[in-house]
């Protein structure tokens, strides 16, 4: 009985055990698939017609002509579109209609003065035009369909009236009929829900296809173009064919978002065609191709990063890692040589390994306020250069924090040389110096490497410590060491929480974040397989 | 000094060559030796140059502010409103939010990451190790602003969303993803000692009859006790002075939770504070001056945590070093 249970117990406690390290793993998984999924979509994706003229225009990419003739066989769909949209349009709007109205009677009245009538001839077919006009503004004004059947009977009741013979009054007539037509279709009294409708749909389409041919270039680049992706288009589209309210449930007070076909709210008009063609005519209207966007990574990107790569980023980054690895790397390989080689046990070694544990544990913020304080305001104005945050301080702040890990890589390796090495220089007369450079460096090397690999991750990933001290969000490439850079870690936040614009390109959003993290593990990965490799190596020896 | 002549066709013999060294030689030898030593003791002394300089410069540019403040005033008030027409500096909820965070962390983190070293170290064989262990190691190098995206857009709409907090940017979510931050250096650390135990003392106690389980518990996580300690301070101080993952992650509400338990509650830390103000305030000014002194007070923390740490480390050397 006793002994079940201590088996019991010990089987339950090693099935947990397991279980937290699978823990691990799923962890992993969870916090890079998402990301490395929706990261990818930044390179690959369905590209439009719109997503070529962007490239066309914003880096000169691609071919003129098929382009050329692209645009305009999706602008022989497209404007289908518009007119099935404009012809729905013109018989709803109280005002366009009142408006044409207007013109008729002025026109007539135009003519009836040239035909130099008897002054109380032209007043009287004046006032009879007049109350036409008013009669067709009433019903054009009003909802229910019987009273503006009346107002409208009323009006073509003097369409056989010979005073109009020949005018631009017949006009009157054919505005009558052509909204006594609009009448029988569409419902009136929704005219409102109509034009609300109609106004979403609009901005749908203009963010689907992108301003009209005639219109005027809009002044943000992002405005230029329709929907480059179509995983983008199809949420336009979405909003086309649906219109989504946010309606409160029965029995809690959480809202819930619903989703209300459009095609219902138009049944009967002629608007109800226009959804099908968009679903139908898609393809056609936008023209996707399943595109590798490879420059991605070598290209600079439009302002919120909404369209364009991370090459700036990448650039900065790599920059920054550079510049400090030159700071950290002698420095780092020296103490490490200083500490196996020469130092005794004593109390000065205590107190330098003690500060190396202490820079190791200084939170990274911590670094970020030293870069402002001691690099950027105190060394640069000493330097005699402007003190402002730039590539120089950012990768001095940056080699002062990953100091420690050199260190301690480059000591774990020159511990690693066997000893028998040291041994046999020393024993054909080296001195200690000779010995270290020639012999135990050169061995040390590739675990000396490994720890600049890991320290470059590490000097790639940190955002806290090149907030104040050289990092930018937006900004050009910089010019020299006195410039500031953008980075891809600070892009990543920026892009994520900072940039409004951003959030409406979440493929790019993950695309940065993914580019960071996928450098970061390349780095990483390639560390551990040079380690493994010196290990059997000197576990053979 | 003389060339001996030498017929190339012929191997210097040793009576040719002088094996004793002239004195020029010796004490060019001798200096070079030790210059070369003072060079790299120089060199070395790096690291504890920049740690003076960090605390130098730090607390250099926090003094102003203590000139108009006492730091009684600071810890006792929760009030910060720096940029108001009366500021108020009181850091007691940023002191809070940090610790807050950083406990409910550690809470999750030490258990798991625990009994993971004892499962790297006594229960799985070697070939799952070598998968196990760059596991680690990758959760330990994806950057912070990684963890922080990761944070934003995908843990904070699910909690949101499945389980209806009022905000998915709060104490519970900095909490989760700092203690996924704070695994890799627990797990690291503690199986560092729990595999210095030794085998004898497993092999006493698994000879005496105990089971894996009573082993471990009882013989030898005991034994790597103070190396278990330090290895939950590494954890603490990577979770306190972590930056970007609270800054995106835990609201930023200067509040101090109430009921004190509910982790559902936006919270605001020390170091997002830091991170947050300090782009947007000018030199010199009172507020740009408090910044500073938030992070000597971080400073400070972290310094201590670390000297106890390497207090248990060494304990834990000893212990095991025979």
């Amino acid at each position: 009985m006793k002994f079940s249970f201590r088996y019991i117990q010990d089987k339950i406690f090693t099935g947990f055990a397991t279980g937290a390290a699978g823990l691990l793993v799923v962890v992993l998984l969870l916090v890079l698939t998402p990301m490395v999924y929706r990261g990818t979509k930044a390179v690959v994706f369905q590209g439009t017609i719109e997503y070529r003229k962007m490239q066309l225009d914003v880096f000169g990419r691609g071919d003129i002509e098929v382009i050329a003739t692209e645009k305009a066989k999706a602008q022989q769909v497209r404007d289908k579109l518009y007119a099935m949209i404009e012809g729905f349009k013109k018989g709803l709007d109280v005002d366009v209609l009142s408006g044409r109205a207007k013109n008729i009677y002025r026109n007539y009245g135009k003519e009836i003065r040239d035909k130099e009538l008897a002054s109380e001839e032209f007043r009287r077919r004046r006032e009879l035009s007049r109350k036409i006009r008013n009669e067709l503004m009433t019903a054009f004004s009003l909802s229910d369909k019987e009273q503006i059947k009346a107002h409208l009977d009323n009006v073509l009741g003097y369409k056989d009236n010979t005073d109009f013979e020949g005018t631009s009054a017949k006009d009157f007539f054919a505005l009558a009929e052509e909204f006594s037509e609009i009448v029988e279709n569409i419902d009136l009294k929704r005219r409102k829900e109509y034009a609300n409708s109609l106004g979403e749909i609009e901005g749908a389409v203009l963010k689907l296809l992108g301003p009209l041919p005639g219109d005027a270039v809009p002044a943000l680049v992002q405005d230029r173009y329709g929907c480059t992706r179509m995983d983008m288009a199809k949420v336009q589209i979405d909003r086309v064919l649906y219109s989504q309210r946010w309606v409160s449930q029965a029995n809690n007070d959480s809202l819930v978002k619903v989703k209300i076909s459009r095609v219902q709210q138009f049944a009967g008009t002629e608007m109800a065609r226009l959804f099908d063609f968009v679903e139908n005519n898609a393809d056609a209207m936008l023209m996707p191709k399943s595109t590798f966007y490879w420059q991605y990574f070598i290209d600079d990107s439009t302002a919120g990063h909404y369209f364009g790569g991370v090459g700036h980023e990448i650039i900065g980054t790599l920059l920054l890692t550079i510049v400090a690895m030159l700071f950290a790397f002698p420095l780092g390989v020296i103490s490490a040589a200083y500490l196996v080689e020469c130092a005794s046990d004593g109390p000065v070694t205590r107190i330098v390994r003690m500060c190396i544990n202490s820079l190791a544990g200084v939170p990274s913020v911590v670094f970020g306020l030293f870069g402002l304080a001691f690099f950027v305001l105190y060394l640069l104005p000493l330097m005699g250069a402007l003190s402002k945050g730039c590539v120089l301080t950012a990768s001095l702040t940056l080699g002062v924090l990953t100091l420690p890990v050199m260190i301690r890589a480059s000591e774990e390796a020159i511990r690693a040389v066997p000893k028998t090495y040291k041994e046999a220089s020393l024993g054909l007369g080296a001195t200690g110096l000779r010995t270290f450079v020639k012999v135990t460096l050169p061995a040390a090397m590739p675990g000396i490497l490994t720890g600049v690999i890991l320290s470059i991750s590490r000097v790639a990933g940190e955002t806290a410590p090149v907030l104040f001290t050289g990092a930018v969000a937006l900004g050009p490439l910089p010019k020299s060491l006195f410039d500031p850079a953008r980075t891809l870690s600070y892009g990543s936040y920026d892009i994520a929480v900072g940039d409004r614009l951003a959030m409406q390109v979440p493929h790019n959003q993950y695309g940065m974040v993914v580019t960071l993290v996928l450098l970061i593990i390349v780095l990483n990965t390639a560390a551990i397989f040079l380690r493994a490799k010196i290990f059997k190596k000197l576990k053979g020896l | 000094m003389n060339k001996p002549q030498i017929d190339t066709a012929k191997e210097p013999t040793a009576s040719q060559r002088t094996l004793v060294l002239t004195p020029l030689q010796d004490l060019s030898g001798f200096l070079a030796h030790h210059i070369g030593r003072a060079t790299l003791f120089a060199v070395a002394c790096s690291s504890v140059v920049a740690v003076l300089l960090i605390f130098l410069f730090v607390i250099k540019e926090a003094l102003p502010f203590l000139q108009t403040h006492s730091i009684g005033d600071l810890f006792s008030s929760s009030a910060w409103y720096p940029e108001a027409d009366e500021p108020k500096f009181g850091i007691l909820a940023l002191l809070t939010g940090s610790v807050y965070v950083t406990v409910a962390a550690i809470m999750i983190a030490v258990p798991i990451g625990i009994t993971v070293a004892v499962f790297l170290s006594d229960i799985t064989s070697m070939r799952v190790r070598n998968y196990i262990k760059p596991v680690i190691e990758i959760l330990a190098a994806i950057p912070s602003v990684a963890y922080g995206f990761f944070a934003v857009l995908v843990l904070a709409p699910w909690m949101q969303n499945s389980w209806s907090f009022s905000t998915g940017t709060n104490a519970l979510n900095a909490a989760i993803v700092l203690s996924i931050m704070a695994l890799p250096t627990i797990i690291s650390v503690a199986e560092d000692a729990i595999s210095a135990v030794g085998r004898d003392l497993r092999e006493a106690s698994y000879g005496l009859g105990a089971t894996r389980f009573e082993t471990i518990f009882k013989v030898v996580l005991p034994a790597a006790n103070s190396g278990i300690v330090a290895a939950v301070i590494l954890g603490v101080m990577r979770a306190i002075g972590e930056t970007m993952v609270v800054w995106m992650a835990s609201g930023n509400a200067n509040q101090i939770p109430s009921p004190w338990w509910d982790l559902s509650q936006s919270v605001r830390t020390m170091t997002a504070t830091i991170a947050g103000e300090m782009g947007e305030t000018p030199k010199d000014t009172n507020h740009y001056h408090s910044l500073f002194f938030v992070g000597v007070t971080l400073l400070v923390m972290t310094f201590m945590l670390n000297l106890v740490s390497e207090y248990f480390l060494a304990s834990a050397k000893k212990k095991t070093g025979k």
